[in-house]
């Protein structure tokens, strides 16, 4: 929402309120000041009247023209428009006028004509462009008096701000409406603006149309009818629809734009210049209810839904002669579900009617008829036929107490009570501390009691409201969600202390690439309807394509290593959700320095995991199951954490590399929840030496050591503390088989090792693993 | 005498020292030599034979002692100085990651209000229209939709398009009074410089018996919570709209790029608008049936903080994983 100062100025008196007060007091009520803008005109640029104008004897295009810019002082001045032919009075820059930091009004020949000065355009002043050729100057900006500054026409040298409206306050959607509102906060009255027309045509307008109603018109129509002829829209209207954005290029448009946004208004205008009334032709203009839509019809032909769209048919166009106006009100209540439901196209008034629009028709069509009958010199029919919807006032009860209970202020009663009655609320007052009050039936916002509360803190502002530290018993608040918090934190800390950059990335995918790499996508049935653009078109099952296009990015930008982690959120095929920490790691293993002589080694299996170690703590390698594109299926693997696969690692598949302009790339994904610490209990320490033995098996060479572990696993030694690999052989010599070496830790809760108890142990343990793997000692 | 010395003394490495020891003071060494002519010393001269061997001996004894420690510390030094490297070469390993400015800047909120013994509650990313909209006072067709640009499913379910909803979830399974915040990732379809498609807010919500919670109590806690956050602003309310409160406010603060004189990140107003908050709608309460309760809640957009905090540049950064960016929070 637009207004400017001088707009303002038609209904409220702000000639002693500075701007500061006012952006202040406007941004105090809930009227965010988003944008000020101050017109200054140059110095040296005057009214001009234009005493003569002749063709440019040696160029078609240009005219010279005698022009009177003081108190008998005329210059001769070349002007290329060609409205400059017909106007009067314009705005001449004379000599010393500077219209930018570059351009400055000198003494000039136009072949071979001397010219003392420019004829400005509106854009040339740095005013909004008003369409092609100068700015042609009209008394509804002043008075016009030949030499006076530009600048000192505040109507021109306006204060445009822009308020950012709340979705409640569509009754601020119209200059009067803002000046409404500020009345009450500034402790100004409103002006009042009555007008009687004193132009009328003598046909009344009952006399040649007739409205009828068919079933339930729960909205207020008020017709009226002109006769348009030669409509020019003068300059101060042209020039506050520019500084609106709203400059449309037919006069009658411009005009109804006009008056919408001055009285909060809607209007509309229907073409009925075909009707021959001289003739006796008649206007039937009906109104009906369609399944809760009124439709307009005009002569049976469907004109508008009322409130919503206009038939392009019925609109008139810049031949219009004979206009149907229409004011109209229809509480948003009743259509806003309507019209969703039904899915009515809508156009751009439907905005101000959604949001709740001026119910006072008078007032506009009195309005228009003023703007007509003072400046177009256009006769309206006498007369106008209308629909009212008895409204009835909103009633409700409020308490003194119960408003300062809630601002947390004592407030007297009075000073609520004037501060209602001044935003037009009626006020039944009463001893008690409960009073009945009429909201006005332009604040469609207004229902309960903290409606009525937050009038009273817009008004008093909340700057003066004291503030008061809240009382409140001690608990403990501490829950799940707070466990998950501090444990979150303390697995970033430690990735970060890995070396890896955290990264926060979004929860959408692009479903081609998540099937490009065989990833999970969600479920047709419930995937997202209206994506914001076709590489987020669905929720991500991975982050690890987004790590992997982060480290693209990086890449690009020369970097030489990347190592990302991401604690976020994906999604499972049935649009489940589940916390994932990932990380990736892409290129070399460290900063290359003078250790490396500059050329360190790539990232590799090892290093990843001893990362990945110092993040999450201990866990075991299985061969993955995974089977996504971005699989090495030589090094992958499931992270298994208390038994339990919890996520995955793998070195990156080289053609995905490729894909990514990646170099050696190691990624994983774990679950968040298998990360969050668990409750430890300690046990009892031996006291008693353990021993350290090692085994050498000759195994097949395609045996995991998974398979291995196991074998002794089921074999639950109770001596059997520890045991691991420690080196792993393989030779031509040895073929198909491999030579793989573990430790044991043997040790006794209770007693002294025997060697005959250690020589058991082994034993068990040589001939499960060979039972089991065909392996033979080595 | 002299000579013996002299060898000490000539001895230029440990190594050499041992070996004068052993034939100085070996067994077989040229002392024990000495020592055993004294059985052929005649009786009245074997005492003071014996005195100037053992003073012979002395002497060359602290005279070996000396030439030890002078040696022993040339080693050492020549140890130490082997091992010399340039340290200057060696800083600068940059082996610690960052963290990101927008989760730091969510732990410094969440830091607050959990001193202030505020309960960190978690809802879900994918909601439904109930706890997203019409619970929060935001029935279909509710002009106040607009405001938020929602990503619908085809199952009717929504991406939650602001941390309310949690607000909703905690009213349910709980009773007041509740003094909790909900932080959180967010969605809105809107994609433009100062818009992503997801972003984080933390939200806030109070809730106690009828009359206790004020306005005021909410302008006090809102203006020390910028305060810690930005430190010495200005801090000022708007009064505003949102469906789910009422009184609502926006709250800005002065501008911490020009203090407040007005530049391009205020759009020369001098004020930043940094968070919403109101006193909660009575329909709010109504949807969770909750009777007899007053209470304030507020929320607030953690990029924009994050942003404001460590004046970055551009928003969609954040979210690219650029360690160019990054790498300056190490």
């Amino acid at each position: 929402m637009i207004i400017t100062r001088t707009w303002l100025e038609n209904f409220l008196d702000i000639s002693e309120v500075s701007d500061e007060t006012l952006f202040k007091t406007l941004n105090a009520i809930g009227l965010e000041v988003d944008n000020i803008k101050t017109y200054t005109i140059p110095q040296k640029i005057v009214v001009g009247k234009i005493l003569s104008c002749e063709k440019h004897p040696d160029a078609d295009k240009l005219n010279v023209c005698q022009i009177e810019v003081g108190a008998g002082m005329q210059r001769q001045i070349v002007c290329g428009a060609a409205n400059v032919v017909d106007a009067e009075y314009v705005a001449v820059a004379c000599i010393g006028a500077k219209l930018g930091e570059d351009f400055e009004i000198k003494h000039a020949k136009l072949r071979g004509v001397e010219s003392e000065g420019m004829v400005c355009s509106a854009s040339e002043l740095g005013l909004p462009n008003l369409g092609d050729g100068i700015m042609v100057l009209d008394e509804t900006i002043g008075e016009l008096v030949v030499g006076k500054e530009l600048n000192e026409y505040k109507k021109i040298a306006d204060t445009v701000i822009e308020i950012e409206l709340t979705a409640n306050r569509g009754d601020c959607l119209s200059v009067h409406g803002v000046a409404r509102d500020l009345s009450a906060a500034l402790n100004i009255p409103m002006k009042s603006f009555e007008y009687e027309s004193q132009n009328q045509e003598k046909i009344g307008l009952a006399r040649v149309a007739k409205l009828t109603s068919k079933g339930e018109i729960n909205a207020s129509l008020e017709f009226a009818m002109a006769n348009v002829n030669n409509l020019d829209t003068s300059l101060l209207f042209l020039l506050r629809l520019g500084f609106i954005d709203k400059l449309s290029t037919t006069p009658i448009d411009n005009f109804l734009q006009y008056i919408i946004h001055t009285t909060g208004v809607i209007l509309r205008a229907y073409d009925v210049s075909h009707l021959d009334f001289e003739n006796d032709e008649k206007l039937i203009i009906t109104a009906q209810n369609v399944n809760d839509v009124i439709h307009i019809s005009l002569n049976d032909k469907k004109a508008a839904y009322l409130g919503i769209h206009q038939e392009e048919a019925s609109k008139t166009t810049g031949k219009s002669t004979q206009v149907l106006f229409q004011a109209s009100y229809v509480n948003p209540k009743h259509i806003v579900d309507v019209v969703s439901e039904q899915k009515i196209q809508t156009d751009e008034l439907y905005y101000n009617t959604s949001r709740g629009s001026e119910p006072n028709l008078s007032f506009g069509i009195t309005y228009l008829t003023y703007l007509f009958e003072t400046y177009y010199n256009s006769k309206l029919f006498e007369g106008t036929l209308s629909v009212k919807e008895e409204l009835e006032p909103t009633i409700t009860t409020v308490s003194a107490e119960e408003i300062c209970e809630i601002i947390g202020n004592k407030i007297p009663k009075m000073e609520i009570i004037n501060i209602l009655k001044a935003l037009n609320f009626g006020v039944q007052t009463s001893i008690e501390d409960s009073f009945g009050i009429t909201i006005p039936p332009y604040r469609h916002d207004i229902e309960n009691i903290q409606d009525i509360t937050e009038e009273i803190v817009r008004i008093i502002g909340i700057d003066n409201i004291e503030a008061k530290a809240l009382k409140f018993v001690e608990k403990n608040r501490i829950n799940k969600s707070m466990q998950k918090y501090h444990a979150k934190k303390a697995l970033r800390s430690r990735a970060v202390s890995a070396g890896f950059d955290e990264s926060i990335s979004f929860a959408f995918a692009d479903k081609k690439l998540l099937k490009a790499y065989d990833f999970s996508i969600i479920n047709e049935k419930l995937d997202i309807i209206n994506p914001i653009t076709t590489d987020l078109n669905t929720l991500r099952t991975t982050t690890l394509i987004n790590l992997l296009q982060a480290a693209k990015r990086n890449v690009s930008y020369s970097k030489k290593s990347t190592a990302l982690f991401e604690i976020g959120t994906i999604f499972n095929e049935y649009r489940e959700e589940k916390e994932v920490l990932s990380l990736i790691y892409a290129g070399q293993s460290e900063s290359e320095n003078v250790s490396n002589a500059g050329k360190p080694s790539s990232i590799n299996f090892e290093l990843f995991l001893k990362k990945i170690s110092s993040i999450v703590g201990n866990f075991e390698l299985k061969k993955s199951n995974e089977t996504n594109g971005l699989i090495h299926p030589y090094q992958s693997a499931d992270i298994i954490i208390d038994n339990k696969i919890c996520g995955y690692l793998t070195k990156v598949h080289p053609s995905v590399c490729d894909d990514f302009d990646l170099k050696e790339t190691f990624v994983a994904e774990i679950d968040f929840n298998a990360l969050v610490p668990k409750h430890i209990n300690a046990h009892a320490i031996s006291k008693f030496q353990g021993v350290y033995k090692d085994l050498s098996f000759v195994i097949n060479k395609d045996i995991h050591y998974t398979q291995v572990a196991l074998s002794i696993k089921t074999l639950n030694l109770p001596l059997l503390k520890k045991y691991y690999p420690v080196d792993v052989y393989q030779d031509e010599a040895l073929g198909e088989e491999k030579s793989l070496s573990l430790r044991f830790f043997i040790q006794s809760e209770e007693e002294t090792l025997s060697d005959e108890a250690i020589e058991e142990t082994i034993k068990r343990i040589i001939s499960k693993i060979e039972s089991d793997h065909g392996a033979a000692l080595r | 005498m002299e000579t013996l010395k002299q060898q000490i003394n000539d001895a230029n490495s440990l190594t050499e020292l041992e070996k004068v020891r052993i034939d100085l003071f070996g067994k077989k060494g040229t002392l024990s030599k000495e020592f055993a002519k004294l059985k052929d010393v005649p009786g009245p001269e074997k005492k003071a034979f014996a005195e100037g061997l053992n003073t012979k001996k002395a002497s060359l004894q602290t005279a070996f002692d000396e030439r030890y420690e002078m040696l022993k510390k040339e080693e050492i030094e020549k140890l130490l100085k082997a091992e010399a490297i340039d340290v200057s070469l060696y800083g600068n390993l940059d082996e610690k990651g960052a963290y990101h400015p927008v989760m730091s800047t969510m732990e410094k909120i969440i830091d607050y209000f959990v001193a202030l013994n505020f309960a960190i509650e978690d809802g879900p990313k994918v909601e439904d229209d109930f706890h997203n909209f019409e619970a929060l006072n935001l029935p279909k067709n509710h002009p106040a939709r607009d405001m938020q640009d929602t990503f619908f499913f085809k199952d009717g379910a929504v991406l939650r398009t602001h941390t309310s909803p949690v607000q909703i979830r905690t009213m349910l399974s709980q009773k007041p009074p509740i003094r909790m915040i909900a932080p959180g990732a967010v969605f809105r379809k809107d994609y433009d410089i100062t818009h992503t498609p997801m972003f984080h807010q933390v939200e806030g919500l109070v809730v106690d018996a009828k009359g206790e919670i004020s306005f005021a109590n909410l302008k006090a806690i809102m203006s020390d919570f910028l305060h810690y956050m930005f430190g010495d602003v200005e801090v000022r309310f708007r009064p505003s709209f949102f469906p789910f409160t009422e009184p609502s406010s926006e709250v800005d603060i002065s501008c911490i790029f020009c203090e407040g004189k007005g530049c391009r990140v205020c759009s020369h107003t001098g004020w930043l608008e940094v968070l919403g908050c109101g006193i909660v709608d009575s329909n709010v309460f109504d949807a969770v049936e909750y009777k007899d309760v007053s209470g304030y809640a507020f929320g607030l957009g953690v990029e924009r903080f994050a942003m404001l905090l460590h004046k970055v540049p551009d928003l969609r950064m954040l979210f690219e994983g650029d360690t160019r960016l990054l790498e300056q929070f190490r």
